[in-house]
């Protein structure tokens, strides 16, 4: 096995050269070996932080589910929604959770199409973080309906009634976003697992060997199969590629289509797409800091894929900055009074302090990642990825609360407080997301080893110079 | 048929349900005994039964307006003439409050009462019917009424017959036989017939009783007053529709009046300048009242000084010529000097002497209404004139009460009955009327409920509601009406009469007892008798005009009604409010009903103005501690703009302790700092700012989303939502409604969607004429079985209310920080429910398409295809859409319910009051305003069957027939001369945020102020509007493209 070397630097630029995406002694047996040993080691060899962490977060999912068993049987009016503000939590943390699922697909797609090779280190969890979030997601906009026993009726399923979905309607747009979303996500992510799953089988014995033999299709590595796998990988990711585009953009009709005032402006689509795409990254960051600490993936997820996720974050956080400015701009230059109001009063009404929340961690923090120094620095990092996370959190909140809570007539106007069953809804479904991480780093192998491997300087011996000029 | 609830054994029971109680041994061993047959069928929950059960015994009515008075349990094998089951039927009933009878007209179906309109014919309704009388359906299904007799020893409450009750009372009655010394009566105020005669057999049978009558709220000073003046009591009546100058002292003529409905329908009849003249109306008083909200001009003027603004009035009009008795005006020589509105009112009145009403209210002195009588004879004219009084004789209500405690106390008197009322609850506290009751040997209180006199009385006798009695009672103008039933007797509730007839021996019933004495009055005319059922009137009967002579002496009088205020400390009001005196607590329609002025749902609170509250350093929701008197309460302050500085205003009816499960603990008992000296304002009060909160539940105005951005966005933007202009700018200019907001150009993209040979219903809401009275908000909840949420689901925003009275704050001279001058502050006031856009910006969001147009232009809602996605909640402009977010109607926060998981079952007596023709919505769905659909519907296809067009005026909605103002107009915008379609096309007419484009049916009409010196505001026409200029011409082009 080769030594790790902990915090190498690997961000410097030389010319000529292009820096290594694995550090350290690696070659393409010790990279298997550093991969697997986090799914192959004997349970008891797991840290203890991991246990610690599956323990709350199996604790959190069970209050989700309670928190749903008892919204179920009592009503959605044990949550704060109320008369002028419709919807709440679940609609917030739906975006959110949408808008986290960004950042897998667009690595594993939009990267890959564009030859970033750094994406290989990362794109496997995050592509994992985008299924589980996604996974997220979807439940809230289920449970939020009144009467969730026909929350079928929304699917354009063939019935006796004779009746179909509203199809003008932009919730019925995103069953179909989003839904296809999961389903190419979950395609992708299955597919890049296929060789890895593979291995994991070929180094297994027993009721693993045949588990990850079943799902590993009997892949053997053949000329043939690599093939077609790349064609198929290739495929997906062109399928994939408009999905990042698309699914944020119809989350954002949601609001657009509307004419709540806040809502009803046309530079929500881009906004939306970028304003994901930040989070996504975020908590990317939030997820691979920790795990690259904990299981010794500093030689794989290395410095150099920290800043330039920080990069991504810096331009996503400008460009949303930049829509928040432009909707002013916009409540100003439309002189419609009911738009103009609700953007005066989202940064000096009664939830200014969500809006500034909100601008403070968006905007203002992710400025500091123009300075390598902090790009670079892995604390700081995390710190900001945090942030970011709460930030984006809470600009779900201000769109989604403070456009409802005034909007036309003020006879209406209402303020919007969460509930505890609000906050454990949403607590708990971190629960279910850290949950389904925790098992995945356990039980599938967390970096595309296939893929790591193409990207080392041993997959180019002989052909090196010829392939540097990229 | 006894009552069904009436146990043998006498052992204690107490039960919560007719449910309950059908389960209890006791009452199976009786109902077999008794009823074998019913028994069985008594044992399940089998509601259908139930209902045939009862219907068939006790609704067998014959033609319209007359009940089979036989009472026999007979199958609906045979159906009984003029009655198809479902078929809804109409009968005149009349309701009594405080001895004043409305008309009405109650629908019922299938023997089961569920609505309550005015009664078009009844001189003081006009149609009309207000909030409480509309909430009556809800009290007569309460569950919490007293289904049987109790008796009451020192160990405790035991359940008897009634019978039992009556014997007792008989025995007392026949030991005191031709003496009754010891024999006391007390009663609620009533004209009716019946207890009269009752009341004339009881006296002679017991010459010595003392009959006393007692009502908290009365109107005794101006009986008082008129006493003072012409040396008899009288009853003065306001002919509005020759009223042009209308000065009100105090008195909330539209709201809490007994002819409230009639004299908003005249009043409101000249707000509309339909021939460029309307009334103009001066309102001077402390609080904040409905009719103060409807003035051109209003004086916020500290109790005390009332008096002395109509004294000042009195010099100035004499001063202006007009002749007043010159030992009135020999009095009112050192008068203090006298605010410039008084002698401009005085003028503007001796402009209109003959056409000018001075109206003083209740609440003030005796001597204020004096002087009244006074100027309004010197004025001329016909528009105030006077009829009898009741009975000479009565002392004031005060004083009866008095008495009668004086009585107990020094136990002459050992037997008492208790006609109705409530007067351990609402007798002055300083008469400690509850411990003095209990010293008498036996008290019998006959009453609804079983509330707090009850509990102090050896006997309680459950009444008979008035959907349950016969009965005779006279209206404000003394017109004299049937009380006819619309169900038997539920728990077998006696009248006030009965109770009397059964004590002296007698065994009549209601029915008897009222034709007996309605041939005795009225002759024994079949067909009479009839047309009186029907019309709900007995033609002719209205009191006679009696023209008032002047008789007062001044110099005793005037001293009066100067009262001075008590020095130092603040101003107590005890005014009425929705629960009126109380009696209507446990009614949570009306618990639930927003106040018209400060939207306050299920308590009451100190009103007081915003100069007051910083001078206490008060802020909303504090718990202020008054002491008055030596007698001390605490009660949560409510800011209410437009109160008087100085004063505060305490809502009687609250803090019940057994009122029953809706009304217990809501709110605070105010009659604790009432006494029987100053029962309508004291003085001297002391205040002070405690460091307890009380969180107030109200439906707008929502404490947390107040921000300084948002107060002058709400107050920059509510003349826009509610258009106002000057008589005089609108004679001016027909337009100036429609420039008040810059209208933008509509563009139909694809054309207007045509509605091909149908109908095209369409509303408007006349805020001319709106009083913001709130009984549309209780018709539309009685019609359409809108639930209670109870107070905590409105302190969380979730009122089902489909109609809401929309009101705003601005001032007369448009700038926000005039809201600290009380009589600068003016209200609007619009009643909003779903205007049923034809472009409806809530269809296209419905992933399910559960709310879609029909082919009548009407928006409908699909209860049983929505999943509840709320987003055409949150796309609706108007916010007029309700979500059911529990099981409403018995939701974990009912007020009926005690806890987070009480999914209780409704009582089954609740369920017979819900209208069979509208969905009980569930869980989960979305429900809005519908135009009551369901009576568009059965007038549809009974036209269609009888193969007619529609007449005009043939469907009303509930909230158009229940409004005293007529303000409410609905029908067929195609044809052009209906009066809907007349009105949309009025230059009064106007679209709420036109400007979305969203097209609604419903338009308003702008309401008109016609102040004195009335001058046309130019440019934008209202000349109200400061925030205007800020989004300016060229700006509001742009906005073009976001609509």
């Amino acid at each position: 096995m080769a030594v790790t070397v902990g915090e190498y630097d690997n961000t410097f630029e030389t010319p000529g050269k292009r820096a290594p995406l694995v550090v350290g002694d690696h070659d393409f047996a010790s990279v298997t070996e550093a991969v697997c040993n986090v799914n192959e080691r004997p349970m008891r060899e797991m840290p203890l932080i991991w246990y610690v962490l599956f323990g709350i977060a199996v604790a959190l999912t069970g209050v989700l589910f309670g928190s749903i068993g008892y919204l179920f049987l009592t009503g959605v009016g044990v949550w704060g929604v109320k008369n002028p503000a419709g919807w709440g939590f679940a609609i917030i943390n739906f975006v959110f959770w949408v808008g986290i699922g960004h950042a897998g697909t667009l690595i594993s797609a939009i990267l890959f199409l564009f030859r970033q090779t750094w994406r290989t280190a990362i794109n496997r969890f995050a592509e994992a973080m985008t299924i589980f979030a996604v996974i997220c997601a979807l439940i809230f906009p289920g449970i939020h309906v009144g009467r969730v026993w026909v929350v079928y009726w929304m699917l354009p399923l063939p019935n006796q009634m004779a009746m179909w979905p509203q199809f003008r309607s932009p919730l019925l747009w995103d069953v179909f976003a989003v839904n296809t979303y999961f389903t190419v996500s979950l395609l992708f992510w299955y597919v890049g697992l296929i060789p890895d799953l593979a291995t994991l089988r070929d180094r297994a014995s027993g009721f693993r060997k045949w588990a990850y033999g079943l799902f590993a299709l009997g892949w053997t590595g053949a000329a043939r199969h690599w093939h077609r796998y790349e064609r198929a990988y290739l495929i997906l990711a062109a399928l994939s590629t408009p999905l990042v585009l698309s699914v944020h953009s119809v989350v954002s009709f949601d609001f657009a289509v509307s004419q709540v005032p806040g809502w009803h402006t046309t530079i929500f689509p881009p906004y939306f797409v970028a304003g994901a795409i930040f989070s996504g990254f975020a908590m990317v960051l939030t997820l691979a800091i920790p795990t690259r600490a904990l299981f010794n993936m500093k030689d794989i997820i290395t410095l150099r894929h920290i800043e330039n996720m920080n990069k991504i974050i810096l331009l996503t956080g400008t460009l949303v900055g930049y829509a928040y400015a432009m909707e002013f701009f916009i409540a100003w230059y439309g002189q419609n009074p009911n738009e103009k109001f609700i953007f005066i009063a989202r940064a000096f009404g009664p939830y200014a302090w969500a809006y500034w929340t909100m601008i403070s961690c968006n905007v203002i923090f992710p400025q500091l990642f123009w300075f390598k120094a902090i790009r670079t620095n892995i604390a700081i990092t995390f710190v900001i990825s945090l942030l970011v996370n709460v930030g984006m959190w809470f600009e779900r909140y201000v769109i989604v609360i403070t456009s409802l809570s005034q909007d036309f007539l003020p006879s209406s106007w209402d303020y919007y407080w969460p509930t505890t069953l609000d906050w454990l809804t949403f607590i708990g479904s971190f629960g279910l997301f850290f949950t389904l991480f925790l098992l995945f780093i356990r039980f599938l192998p967390m970096i595309a080893i296939a893929e790591i491997k193409g990207v080392m300087p041993q997959a180019r011996a002989g052909h090196d110079q010829a392939d540097g000029g990229h | 048929m006894p009552s069904l609830t009436e146990s043998e054994s006498g052992r204690k029971t107490y039960w919560r349900s007719l449910n309950e109680l059908g389960q209890t041994p006791e009452f199976r061993k009786f109902l077999e005994s008794e009823f074998p047959n019913l028994a069985r069928e008594m044992s399940g929950a089998s509601r259908r039964r139930f209902l045939q059960i009862m219907g068939a015994s006790f609704a067998l009515a014959g033609a319209a307006g007359c009940r089979w008075p036989k009472e026999n349990i007979t199958p609906y094998a045979r159906r009984p003439q003029n009655r198809t089951p479902g078929v809804p039927v109409h009968y005149a009933t009349a309701s009594e409050r405080e001895g004043v009878a409305t008309g009405l007209l109650v629908r019922s179906y299938d023997g089961r009462p569920i609505k309550v309109e005015g009664n078009p014919l009844h001189p003081d309704s006009l149609g009309g019917a207000g909030s409480l009388e509309q909430a009556a359906i809800l009290e007569l299904y309460d569950p919490d009424r007293s289904t049987q007799a109790r008796q009451r020893t020192g160990q405790g409450a035991t359940a008897r017959p009634t019978e039992a009750a009556l014997a007792a009372l008989r025995a007392a009655v026949n030991a005191q036989r031709s003496t009754g010394a010891r024999l006391a009566i007390l009663s609620e105020a009533s004209g009716s017939l019946i207890l009269a005669e009752a009341r004339d057999r009881l006296m002679a049978a017991c010459p010595q009783a003392r009959w006393f009558e007692y009502e908290p709220l009365s109107r005794d000073n101006a009986r008082g007053g008129t006493r003072m003046a012409t040396g008899r009591p009288l009853r003065p009546h306001t002919n509005f529709d020759q009223a042009d100058v209308i000065v009100s002292f105090d008195e909330d003529f539209l709201h809490q009046h007994p002819a409230a409905s009639a004299n908003t329908r005249r009043y409101a009849a000249h707000r509309t300048a339909d021939d460029g003249t309307m009334n103009r109306h001066y309102q001077i008083e402390s609080t904040y009242s409905l009719t103060g909200a409807n003035a051109d001009h209003r004086y916020a003027e500290k109790p005390s000084d009332v008096p002395i603004r109509l004294l000042q009035l009195a010099a100035a009009l004499h001063a202006a010529h007009v002749r007043l008795p010159a030992d009135l005006v020999a009095q009112l020589g050192d008068l203090p000097e006298a605010p410039a509105y008084i002698k401009e009112i005085a003028g503007d009145l001796h402009q209109h002497a003959g056409h000018a009403a001075i109206l003083v209210g209740p609440r003030q002195a005796p001597a204020a209404h004096a002087v009244a009588v006074a100027l309004n004879a010197a004025l001329g004219g016909e528009v105030v004139t006077y009829t009898a009084e009741g009975d000479p004789q009565r002392g004031s209500h005060m004083d009866n009460i008095r008495t009668l405690a004086g009585l107990l106390e020094r136990g002459e008197v050992d037997t008492v009955v208790i006609l109705g009322g409530n007067p351990v609850y609402t007798a002055p506290a300083d008469l400690d009327f509850g411990a003095k009751l209990a010293k008498a040997g036996l008290s019998v209180h006959l009453s609804l409920f079983d509330d707090e006199t009850s509990a102090r009385c050896t006997w309680h006798v459950p009444a008979a509601h008035y959907l349950e009695r016969w009965d005779i009672v006279r209206g404000w103008d003394g017109t004299a009406s049937i009380g006819q039933p619309l169900i038997a007797p539920l728990y077998g509730g006696l009248t006030p009469a009965e109770l009397l007839d059964r004590s002296l021996g007698g065994t009549a019933d209601g029915y008897t007892l009222t034709r007996a004495r309605f041939n005795g009055a009225f002759g024994s005319d079949q067909k009479k008798w009839e047309s009186a059922l029907h019309e709900g009137v007995i033609a002719g009967t209205a009191a006679a005009r009696v023209t008032p002579t002047l008789s007062g002496d001044w110099s005793a009088i005037v001293p009066g009604a100067r009262r001075q205020a008590g020095g130092e400390g603040y101003e107590l009001i005890f005014a009425a409010d929705k629960l009126h005196d109380g009696r209507y607590a446990n009614n949570a329609w009306l618990q639930e009903l927003p106040d018209p002025l400060t939207k306050l749902t299920w308590d009451n609170a100190a009103l007081l103005s915003p100069n007051t509250a910083r001078d206490l350093d008060v802020r909303q929701d504090d718990v202020l501690a008054i002491e008055v008197d030596g007698r001390k309460l605490s009660l949560p302050a409510f800011i209410l703009p437009g109160h008087a500085d100085g004063a505060i205003t305490l809502p009687l009816g609250y803090g019940r302790t057994a009122a029953g499960g809706v009304g217990d603990g809501m709110g605070v008992d105010t009659y604790r700092l009432r006494t029987s000296g100053s029962p309508y304002l004291a003085t001297g009060a002391s205040v002070r700012k405690t460091r307890q909160t009380y969180q107030l539940a109200t439906t707008q105005d929502h404490h947390a989303i107040e921000s300084e951005v948002g107060n002058q966005e709400v107050f920059d933007r509510a003349p826009k939502l509610i258009r106002e202009v000057s008589l005089a700018t609108y004679k001016a200019d027909p337009h100036a409604v429609a420039h008040l907001a810059h209208s933008l150009p509509l563009v139909q993209p694809f054309g207007d969607h045509a509605f091909p040979d149908k109908h095209r219903w369409g509303m408007t809401i006349d805020l001319a004429k709106c009083t913001g009275c709130s009984a549309c908000v209780t018709a539309c909840q009685a019609e359409n079985n809108i639930p209670v949420v109870g107070k905590r689901e409105i302190i969380m925003g979730r009122e089902m209310h489909w109609m809401r009275i929309d009101r705003y704050y601005s001032t007369t001279t448009d700038e926000m920080q005039d809201l600290a001058d009380p009589s600068k502050v003016q209200v609007r006031q619009q009643p909003v429910t779903c205007v049923q856009c034809e472009n409806a910006p809530c269809e296209q969001v419905c992933p399910v398409a559960a709310t879609v147009h029909d082919q009548e232009g009407l928006n409908v809602m699909v209860y049983n295809r929505c999943i509840g996605t709320r987003y055409c909640l949150n796309n609706c402009p108007y916010k007029v859409r309700r979500f059911n977010w529990f099981w409403n109607h018995h939701g974990p926060y009912h007020p009926r319910s005690d806890g987070e998981w009480a999914q209780q079952e409704l009582y089954e007596v609740q369920k017979l009051g819900f209208n069979p023709e509208v969905t009980v919505r569930s869980r989960g769905v979305m429900e809005k305003c519908t135009y009551c659909t369901q009576r568009i519907a059965a007038v549809r296809i009974a036209a269609r069957n009888e193969q007619r067009e529609i007449a005009e005026g043939e469907i009303m909605t509930a909230c158009q027939q229940a409004c005293p103002a007529d303000a409410i107009a609905f029908g067929d915008l195609r044809e052009r001369t209906h009066r809907v379609a007349r009105e949309q096309e009025s230059d009064r007419a106007y679209v709420m945020l036109e400007d979305l484009n969203i097209r609604p049916r419903t338009k308003y009409l702008a309401a008109l102020r016609n102040p004195l010196h009335d001058t046309p505001a130019g440019g934008h026409g209202g000349g109200h509007d400061a925030g205007h200029d800020d989004h300016g011409h060229e700006a509001d082009g742009h906005a073009a493209s976001h609509s």
